[in-house]
């Protein structure tokens, strides 16, 4: 009886979900079809911009992978959003699960989550400066440098988020390992880590989404290496008196695919919840 | 009494956890932290030479009128934007977690907003606000609809708060659905016995079930909205009349672009002291909350 | 337990290999070898192409000296952060604006005052660096290359079709306005919703209507901007009227993209903005004239401001091989192929085609008439192009004007207490 129940269908809900997917489908429309057009094609009447592209020529596409070196900026991208992606799931869940199994009995661990979340709230202009000279002199001043600051950039945000999800994850299961004579550690990485699966898809999406878009970090730290990431060389469609909105848009939507992908990936593990299992 | 379960063994392997990694993150950003504290009292002008000027940067601040409306701003902003994402946000993330159909698909275009880089948002809202929204204000007759809302004082911060939202309910619905993965079925089984349904339902079984989800919602809303500063460039880079400079617009802005790198530290300063006051005092509450449950 | 130990570190560890693994190793690059290395950063990265030709170039008829130009974008955050790092480029292309002024009141730019190339540059512009500098400085520390000049762009098939005159006074130029607009044409197009577009008609207003060196004057006490600015603030409002209904709706793309379509005959604007609009409409005919502020023509002074020059970082090592890059760029093939992709103006002698989009304003770039942009002696963190907005919104000149005046004492004390320094010092002197 209850197997019928599950399977039911809420038809009048998914309708009103894709009655609401129009906030998302316009500008998306809108910025398919500029970056078809051709830059005579902008006109400012509502009638002229919605209107469908005169030819649906890969043109503009081509030409914005030329600007943007594409493969090659897409591949350091791609590497410095893996490398902080895997190092935050890693680093942060650990530091996470120290906080979030003892910040309700110790002071100090209420001291740390709170010293580190308040990062958080650090506006980044005011250690920008600092920063620059500091990875500079510590011969950081590469992709390492940059993947280093996300890792720190992102940890208030992610022990939040695991700490969080801790809460949620019954002590019992560490108690019976802890019987059955494993340590903590093996404890952590047997039973711990792998319940946190949810969290850590979340945490992926979260990070990567953040070091994707990123433009100011390498800008400031990388400039000068002569190595690009893809926001980094989207600036190009911008000069001080023009910007080139149909080459940008194309490159843009280009740049969307790989992390929705990333996205569509991760939300399925978002969605095998195995706590639920786990309680029972 | 649970703690006797586990040997001191456990303690010293947290330690190993946190220290290192509290290290790293102590190096990039306390340290340049408190270098921009030092730069505070000085007039730096991010480069060149200096001197020190005391505490005439911090006493500038409370005189600046402008940043006096930057803090007026910001914070009714964050306030606003932060209850309409939330109550947003956790409405879709139940609806993409119902027995729905193609909930893949609708889960990833929900993300969508998310990925669009501040470029896009920026034109297709302006053309949204400056053209499309008038347009359509005209032709039902609305007085209030009928002219762009970016160029009037009033209305400015409105079309922000909207944008907003709109690019951070996305993130927000997926830490919901990940919280609801938690929330076990039996619970709610349990509940439709009892006969518990709709506003009840949430109320009672699945609110407090993803209150820490709450927490970190709110958090993360107030961090993003009170430190608001890509869709200001995008859709009206302060103005009109100065009208939505947000704080970390006038850090930025004048910090790095202009030539007020000390007297932008100073106000830094500040503003993380006064969001950390306020974050411990929220975190403190719905800490109790969550313990009373 | 020690092995627990060793598991938790040997993790942390993990980061800094992983991190150590990322170094990028540079390698030698054989072309470099054995050459004096120069490297220019300037700041248009739209004129991108024009100098990888000249570093090309430059690199194949030079056996000693090896030249690399870069043109980043964001290049100003670029410098900034490269001279935290002390990374410094040996030349710097940069525009003459507060950032110029700046650097060279931090003592960071080289007195090139021996360069023999300084010559053959016009002494306008020579003039135009020499009145940005804060406090006077006996040397010379930029060879400015290309000038961008503003005042108002106009339609020319439009002109030509209703036989409207170029105005050459203020009260011409608001019956153009009027006959215009009797004809159902929008007059102007403005793009004020982007706040610094409100500094063209400003400026474009102002230098035919007060001394050059006005914030110089009001640095070292002489006088008030509310004496100097009125006039321009006034008249500054009086156009409004003849713009698009509300002006702040639209920003500098959208008013370029209007103008390129035709919905206004004139968009006061600089040069610069010709590109763009060209972009939208390939095929159209502008021209542009000098905003005519005064009652005389003869009082009337075309805006024209240096908008890339380059500057010898105090702390380059090979002064001789910079000074040979600079002749380089200053050769007549460069400046003519840099102004011609460009829209600009050269600021060197010499016979070169300008672009036929300025010939209104040809005649007062032969005399020499011309005065700087205003706001290359506001500090950027006043954000006078804000405050502009705002005051063409609340329509309130005095209210305007006595922020102006105060909020100008505030932003630049320093530099205040620096020329008033100076000026002490040099009564004294006498």
């Amino acid at each position: 009886m209850k197997k019928v129940g599950k399977e039911q269908v809420n038809w009048p809900l998914t309708i009103v979900l894709i009655l609401g997917l129009i906030t998302v489908a316009f500008p998306l429309y809108m910025t398919i079809v500029i970056a078809f057009k051709q830059p005579s094609e902008m006109t400012n009447s509502v009638a002229g911009i919605l209107s469908l592209p005169r030819s649906f020529s890969l043109a503009n596409f081509k030409e914005a992978m030329e600007v943007t070196d594409f493969w090659r900026s897409l591949g350091n991208s791609i590497l410095i959003t893996v490398i902080t992606v895997v190092l935050s799931v890693l680093i942060h869940s650990m530091l996470g699960y120290a906080i979030g199994r003892n910040s309700a009995d110790s002071k100090f661990y209420k001291f740390i989550y709170l010293y580190i979340v308040s990062g958080m709230f650090v506006p980044f202009a005011i250690l920008m400066m600092p920063l620059v000279k500091q990875t500079a002199e510590m011969g950081l001043g590469n992709m390492a440098g940059v993947i280093i600051l996300y890792i720190v950039f992102y940890m208030p945000m992610n022990v939040l988020l695991y700490s969080g999800y801790l809460k949620n994850i019954p002590i019992a299961l560490e108690e019976a390992a802890c019987i059955d004579g494993a340590t903590t550690w093996t404890t952590y990485w047997k039973i711990i880590f792998p319940i946190m699966k949810p969290m850590h898809a979340t945490v992926a999406v979260l990070t990567a989404l953040g070091t994707w878009n990123d433009v100011m970090t390498p800008l400031v730290i990388m400039s000068g290496t002569g190595k690009n990431t893809l926001p980094l060389a989207q600036l190009n469609f911008q000069t001080q008196f023009g910007t080139n909105y149909n080459l940008a848009f194309a490159s843009y939507l280009l740049a969307l695919i790989p992390i929705l992908i990333f996205y569509i990936i991760c939300q399925k593990q978002i969605l095998n919840g195995v706590v639920n299992g786990a309680v029972k | 009494m649970k703690k006797s379960i586990f040997s001191g063994k456990r303690n010293r392997t947290f330690l190993l956890m946190t220290i290192p990694i509290v290290a790293l993150f102590f190096c990039f950003n306390t340290l340049p932290l408190i270098k921009g504290f030092i730069y505070s009292f000085t007039n730096f002008r991010g480069y060149g030479d200096y001197d020190w000027v005391g505490l005439r940067n911090y006493m500038d601040l409370f005189t600046d009128g402008r940043v006096g409306k930057s803090y007026l701003f910001t914070f009714k902003l964050a306030v606003v934007a932060t209850i309409l994402t939330n109550v947003v946000s956790l409405l879709l993330a139940m609806g993409l977690n119902s027995k729905i159909k193609f909930k893949s698909a609708l889960r990833g275009a929900y993300f969508i907003p998310n990925v669009l880089g501040a470029l896009v948002v920026g034109y297709i809202f302006n053309y949204f606000f400056t053209y499309i929204l008038p347009a359509f204000g005209q032709m039902i007759g609305s007085g209030a609809l009928g002219s762009s809302m970016l160029s009037n004082t009033k209305l400015a911060w409105v079309a922000i708060v909207i944008v907003c939202a709109w690019q951070s309910i996305a993130m927000n619905t997926i830490i919901y659905i990940s919280g609801l993965q938690t929330v076990p079925e039996d619970v709610y089984e349990a509940g439709s016995i009892d006969g518990a349904s709709g506003w009840n339902k949430f109320k009672e079984l699945t609110f407090p079930l993803i209150l820490p989800f709450f927490s970190i919602n709110m958090v993360l809303c107030g961090k993003n909205f009170l430190m608001v500063f890509d869709q200001i460039m995008a859709l009206t880079k302060g103005g009109p009349a100065q009208s939505t400079e947000s704080i970390s617009y006038l850090i930025y802005n004048n910090g790095m672009s202009g030539g007020q790198f000390g007297f932008q530290s100073a106000n830094a300063v500040i503003f993380f002291i006064v969001i950390v006051v306020i974050s411990v005092a929220q975190m403190t509450v719905t800490g109790k909350k969550e313990e009373q449950l | 337990m020690k092995k627990e130990c060793a598991r938790a570190v040997s993790a942390c560890a993990c980061v800094c290999v992983a991190a150590a693994s990322l170094f990028a190793g540079c390698g030698g690059e054989d072309e470099k070898s054995g050459k004096i290395e120069i490297e220019l950063v300037h700041y248009k990265p739209e004129a991108v192409k024009t100098f990888e030709r000249i570093a090309e170039a430059f690199n194949a008829t030079h056996d000693d000296i090896y030249l690399t130009i870069e043109s980043p974008n964001d290049a100003m955050t670029i410098l900034k952060t490269r001279f935290i790092r002390e990374d410094n480029p040996d030349i710097i292309g940069i525009g003459g604006d507060i950032n110029y002024s700046n650097f060279v009141d931090a003592g960071m730019l080289m007195d090139i005052s021996d360069y023999p190339g300084l010559d053959s540059i016009k002494q306008a512009y020579k003039d135009i660096d020499k009145d940005l500098e804060f406090v006077p400085q006996d040397g010379v520390y930029a060879v400015p290359y290309a000038a961008n000049a503003s005042g108002i762009l106009y339609n020319k098939d439009m002109f030509d079709a209703h036989g409207w005159e170029i105005p050459e006074t203020w009260d011409e130029l608001l019956a153009l306005c009027e006959e215009i607009e009797a004809e159902g044409i929008l007059p102007m197009y403005f793009g004020f919703k982007d706040i610094w577009t409100c500094l063209a008609p400003w400026n474009a207003i102002a230098v035919g209507l007060v001394e050059p060196d006005v914030c110089r004057q009001v640095n070292s006490g002489q006088t008030t901007f509310t004496a100097e600015y009125k006039e321009t603030a006034e008249k500054m409002l009086a156009l409004l009227p003849y713009g698009p209904d509300d002006p702040f709706a639209y920003d500098y793309n959208g008013a370029c993209t209007a103008f390129a379509n035709g919905e206004a005959a004139m968009y006061p604007i600089g040069s610069y903005a010709a590109p763009q609009i060209l972009s939208v409409n390939p095929d159209m005919n502008i021209d542009s004239f000098v905003m005519p502020s005064n009652a005389d023509e003869a009082d009337n002074k075309l805006n024209s401001g240096i908008d890339l020059q380059f500057c010898v970082m105090e702390d380059c090592e090979n002064k001789e091989a910079a000074y040979e890059v600079l002749d380089f760029l200053l050769s007549d093939e460069y400046v003519q192929e840099y102004i011609s992709a460009q829209n600009s103006v050269p600021c060197k002698e010499g016979d070169f085609t300008i672009s036929p989009m300025l010939d209104g304003m040809s005649a007062y770039i032969e005399e020499g008439r011309m005065a700087d942009y205003q706001d290359h002696y506001y500090p950027a963190e006043m954000v006078v192009d804000a405050q502009i907005q705002t005051f063409l919104i609340n329509q309130d000149v005095t209210a305007f004007l006595d922020k102006f005046d105060s909020d100008w004492l505030r932003y630049n004390r320093d530099i205040i207490r620096k020329v008033q320094a100076y000026n002490e010092q040099n009564k004294n002197a006498e």
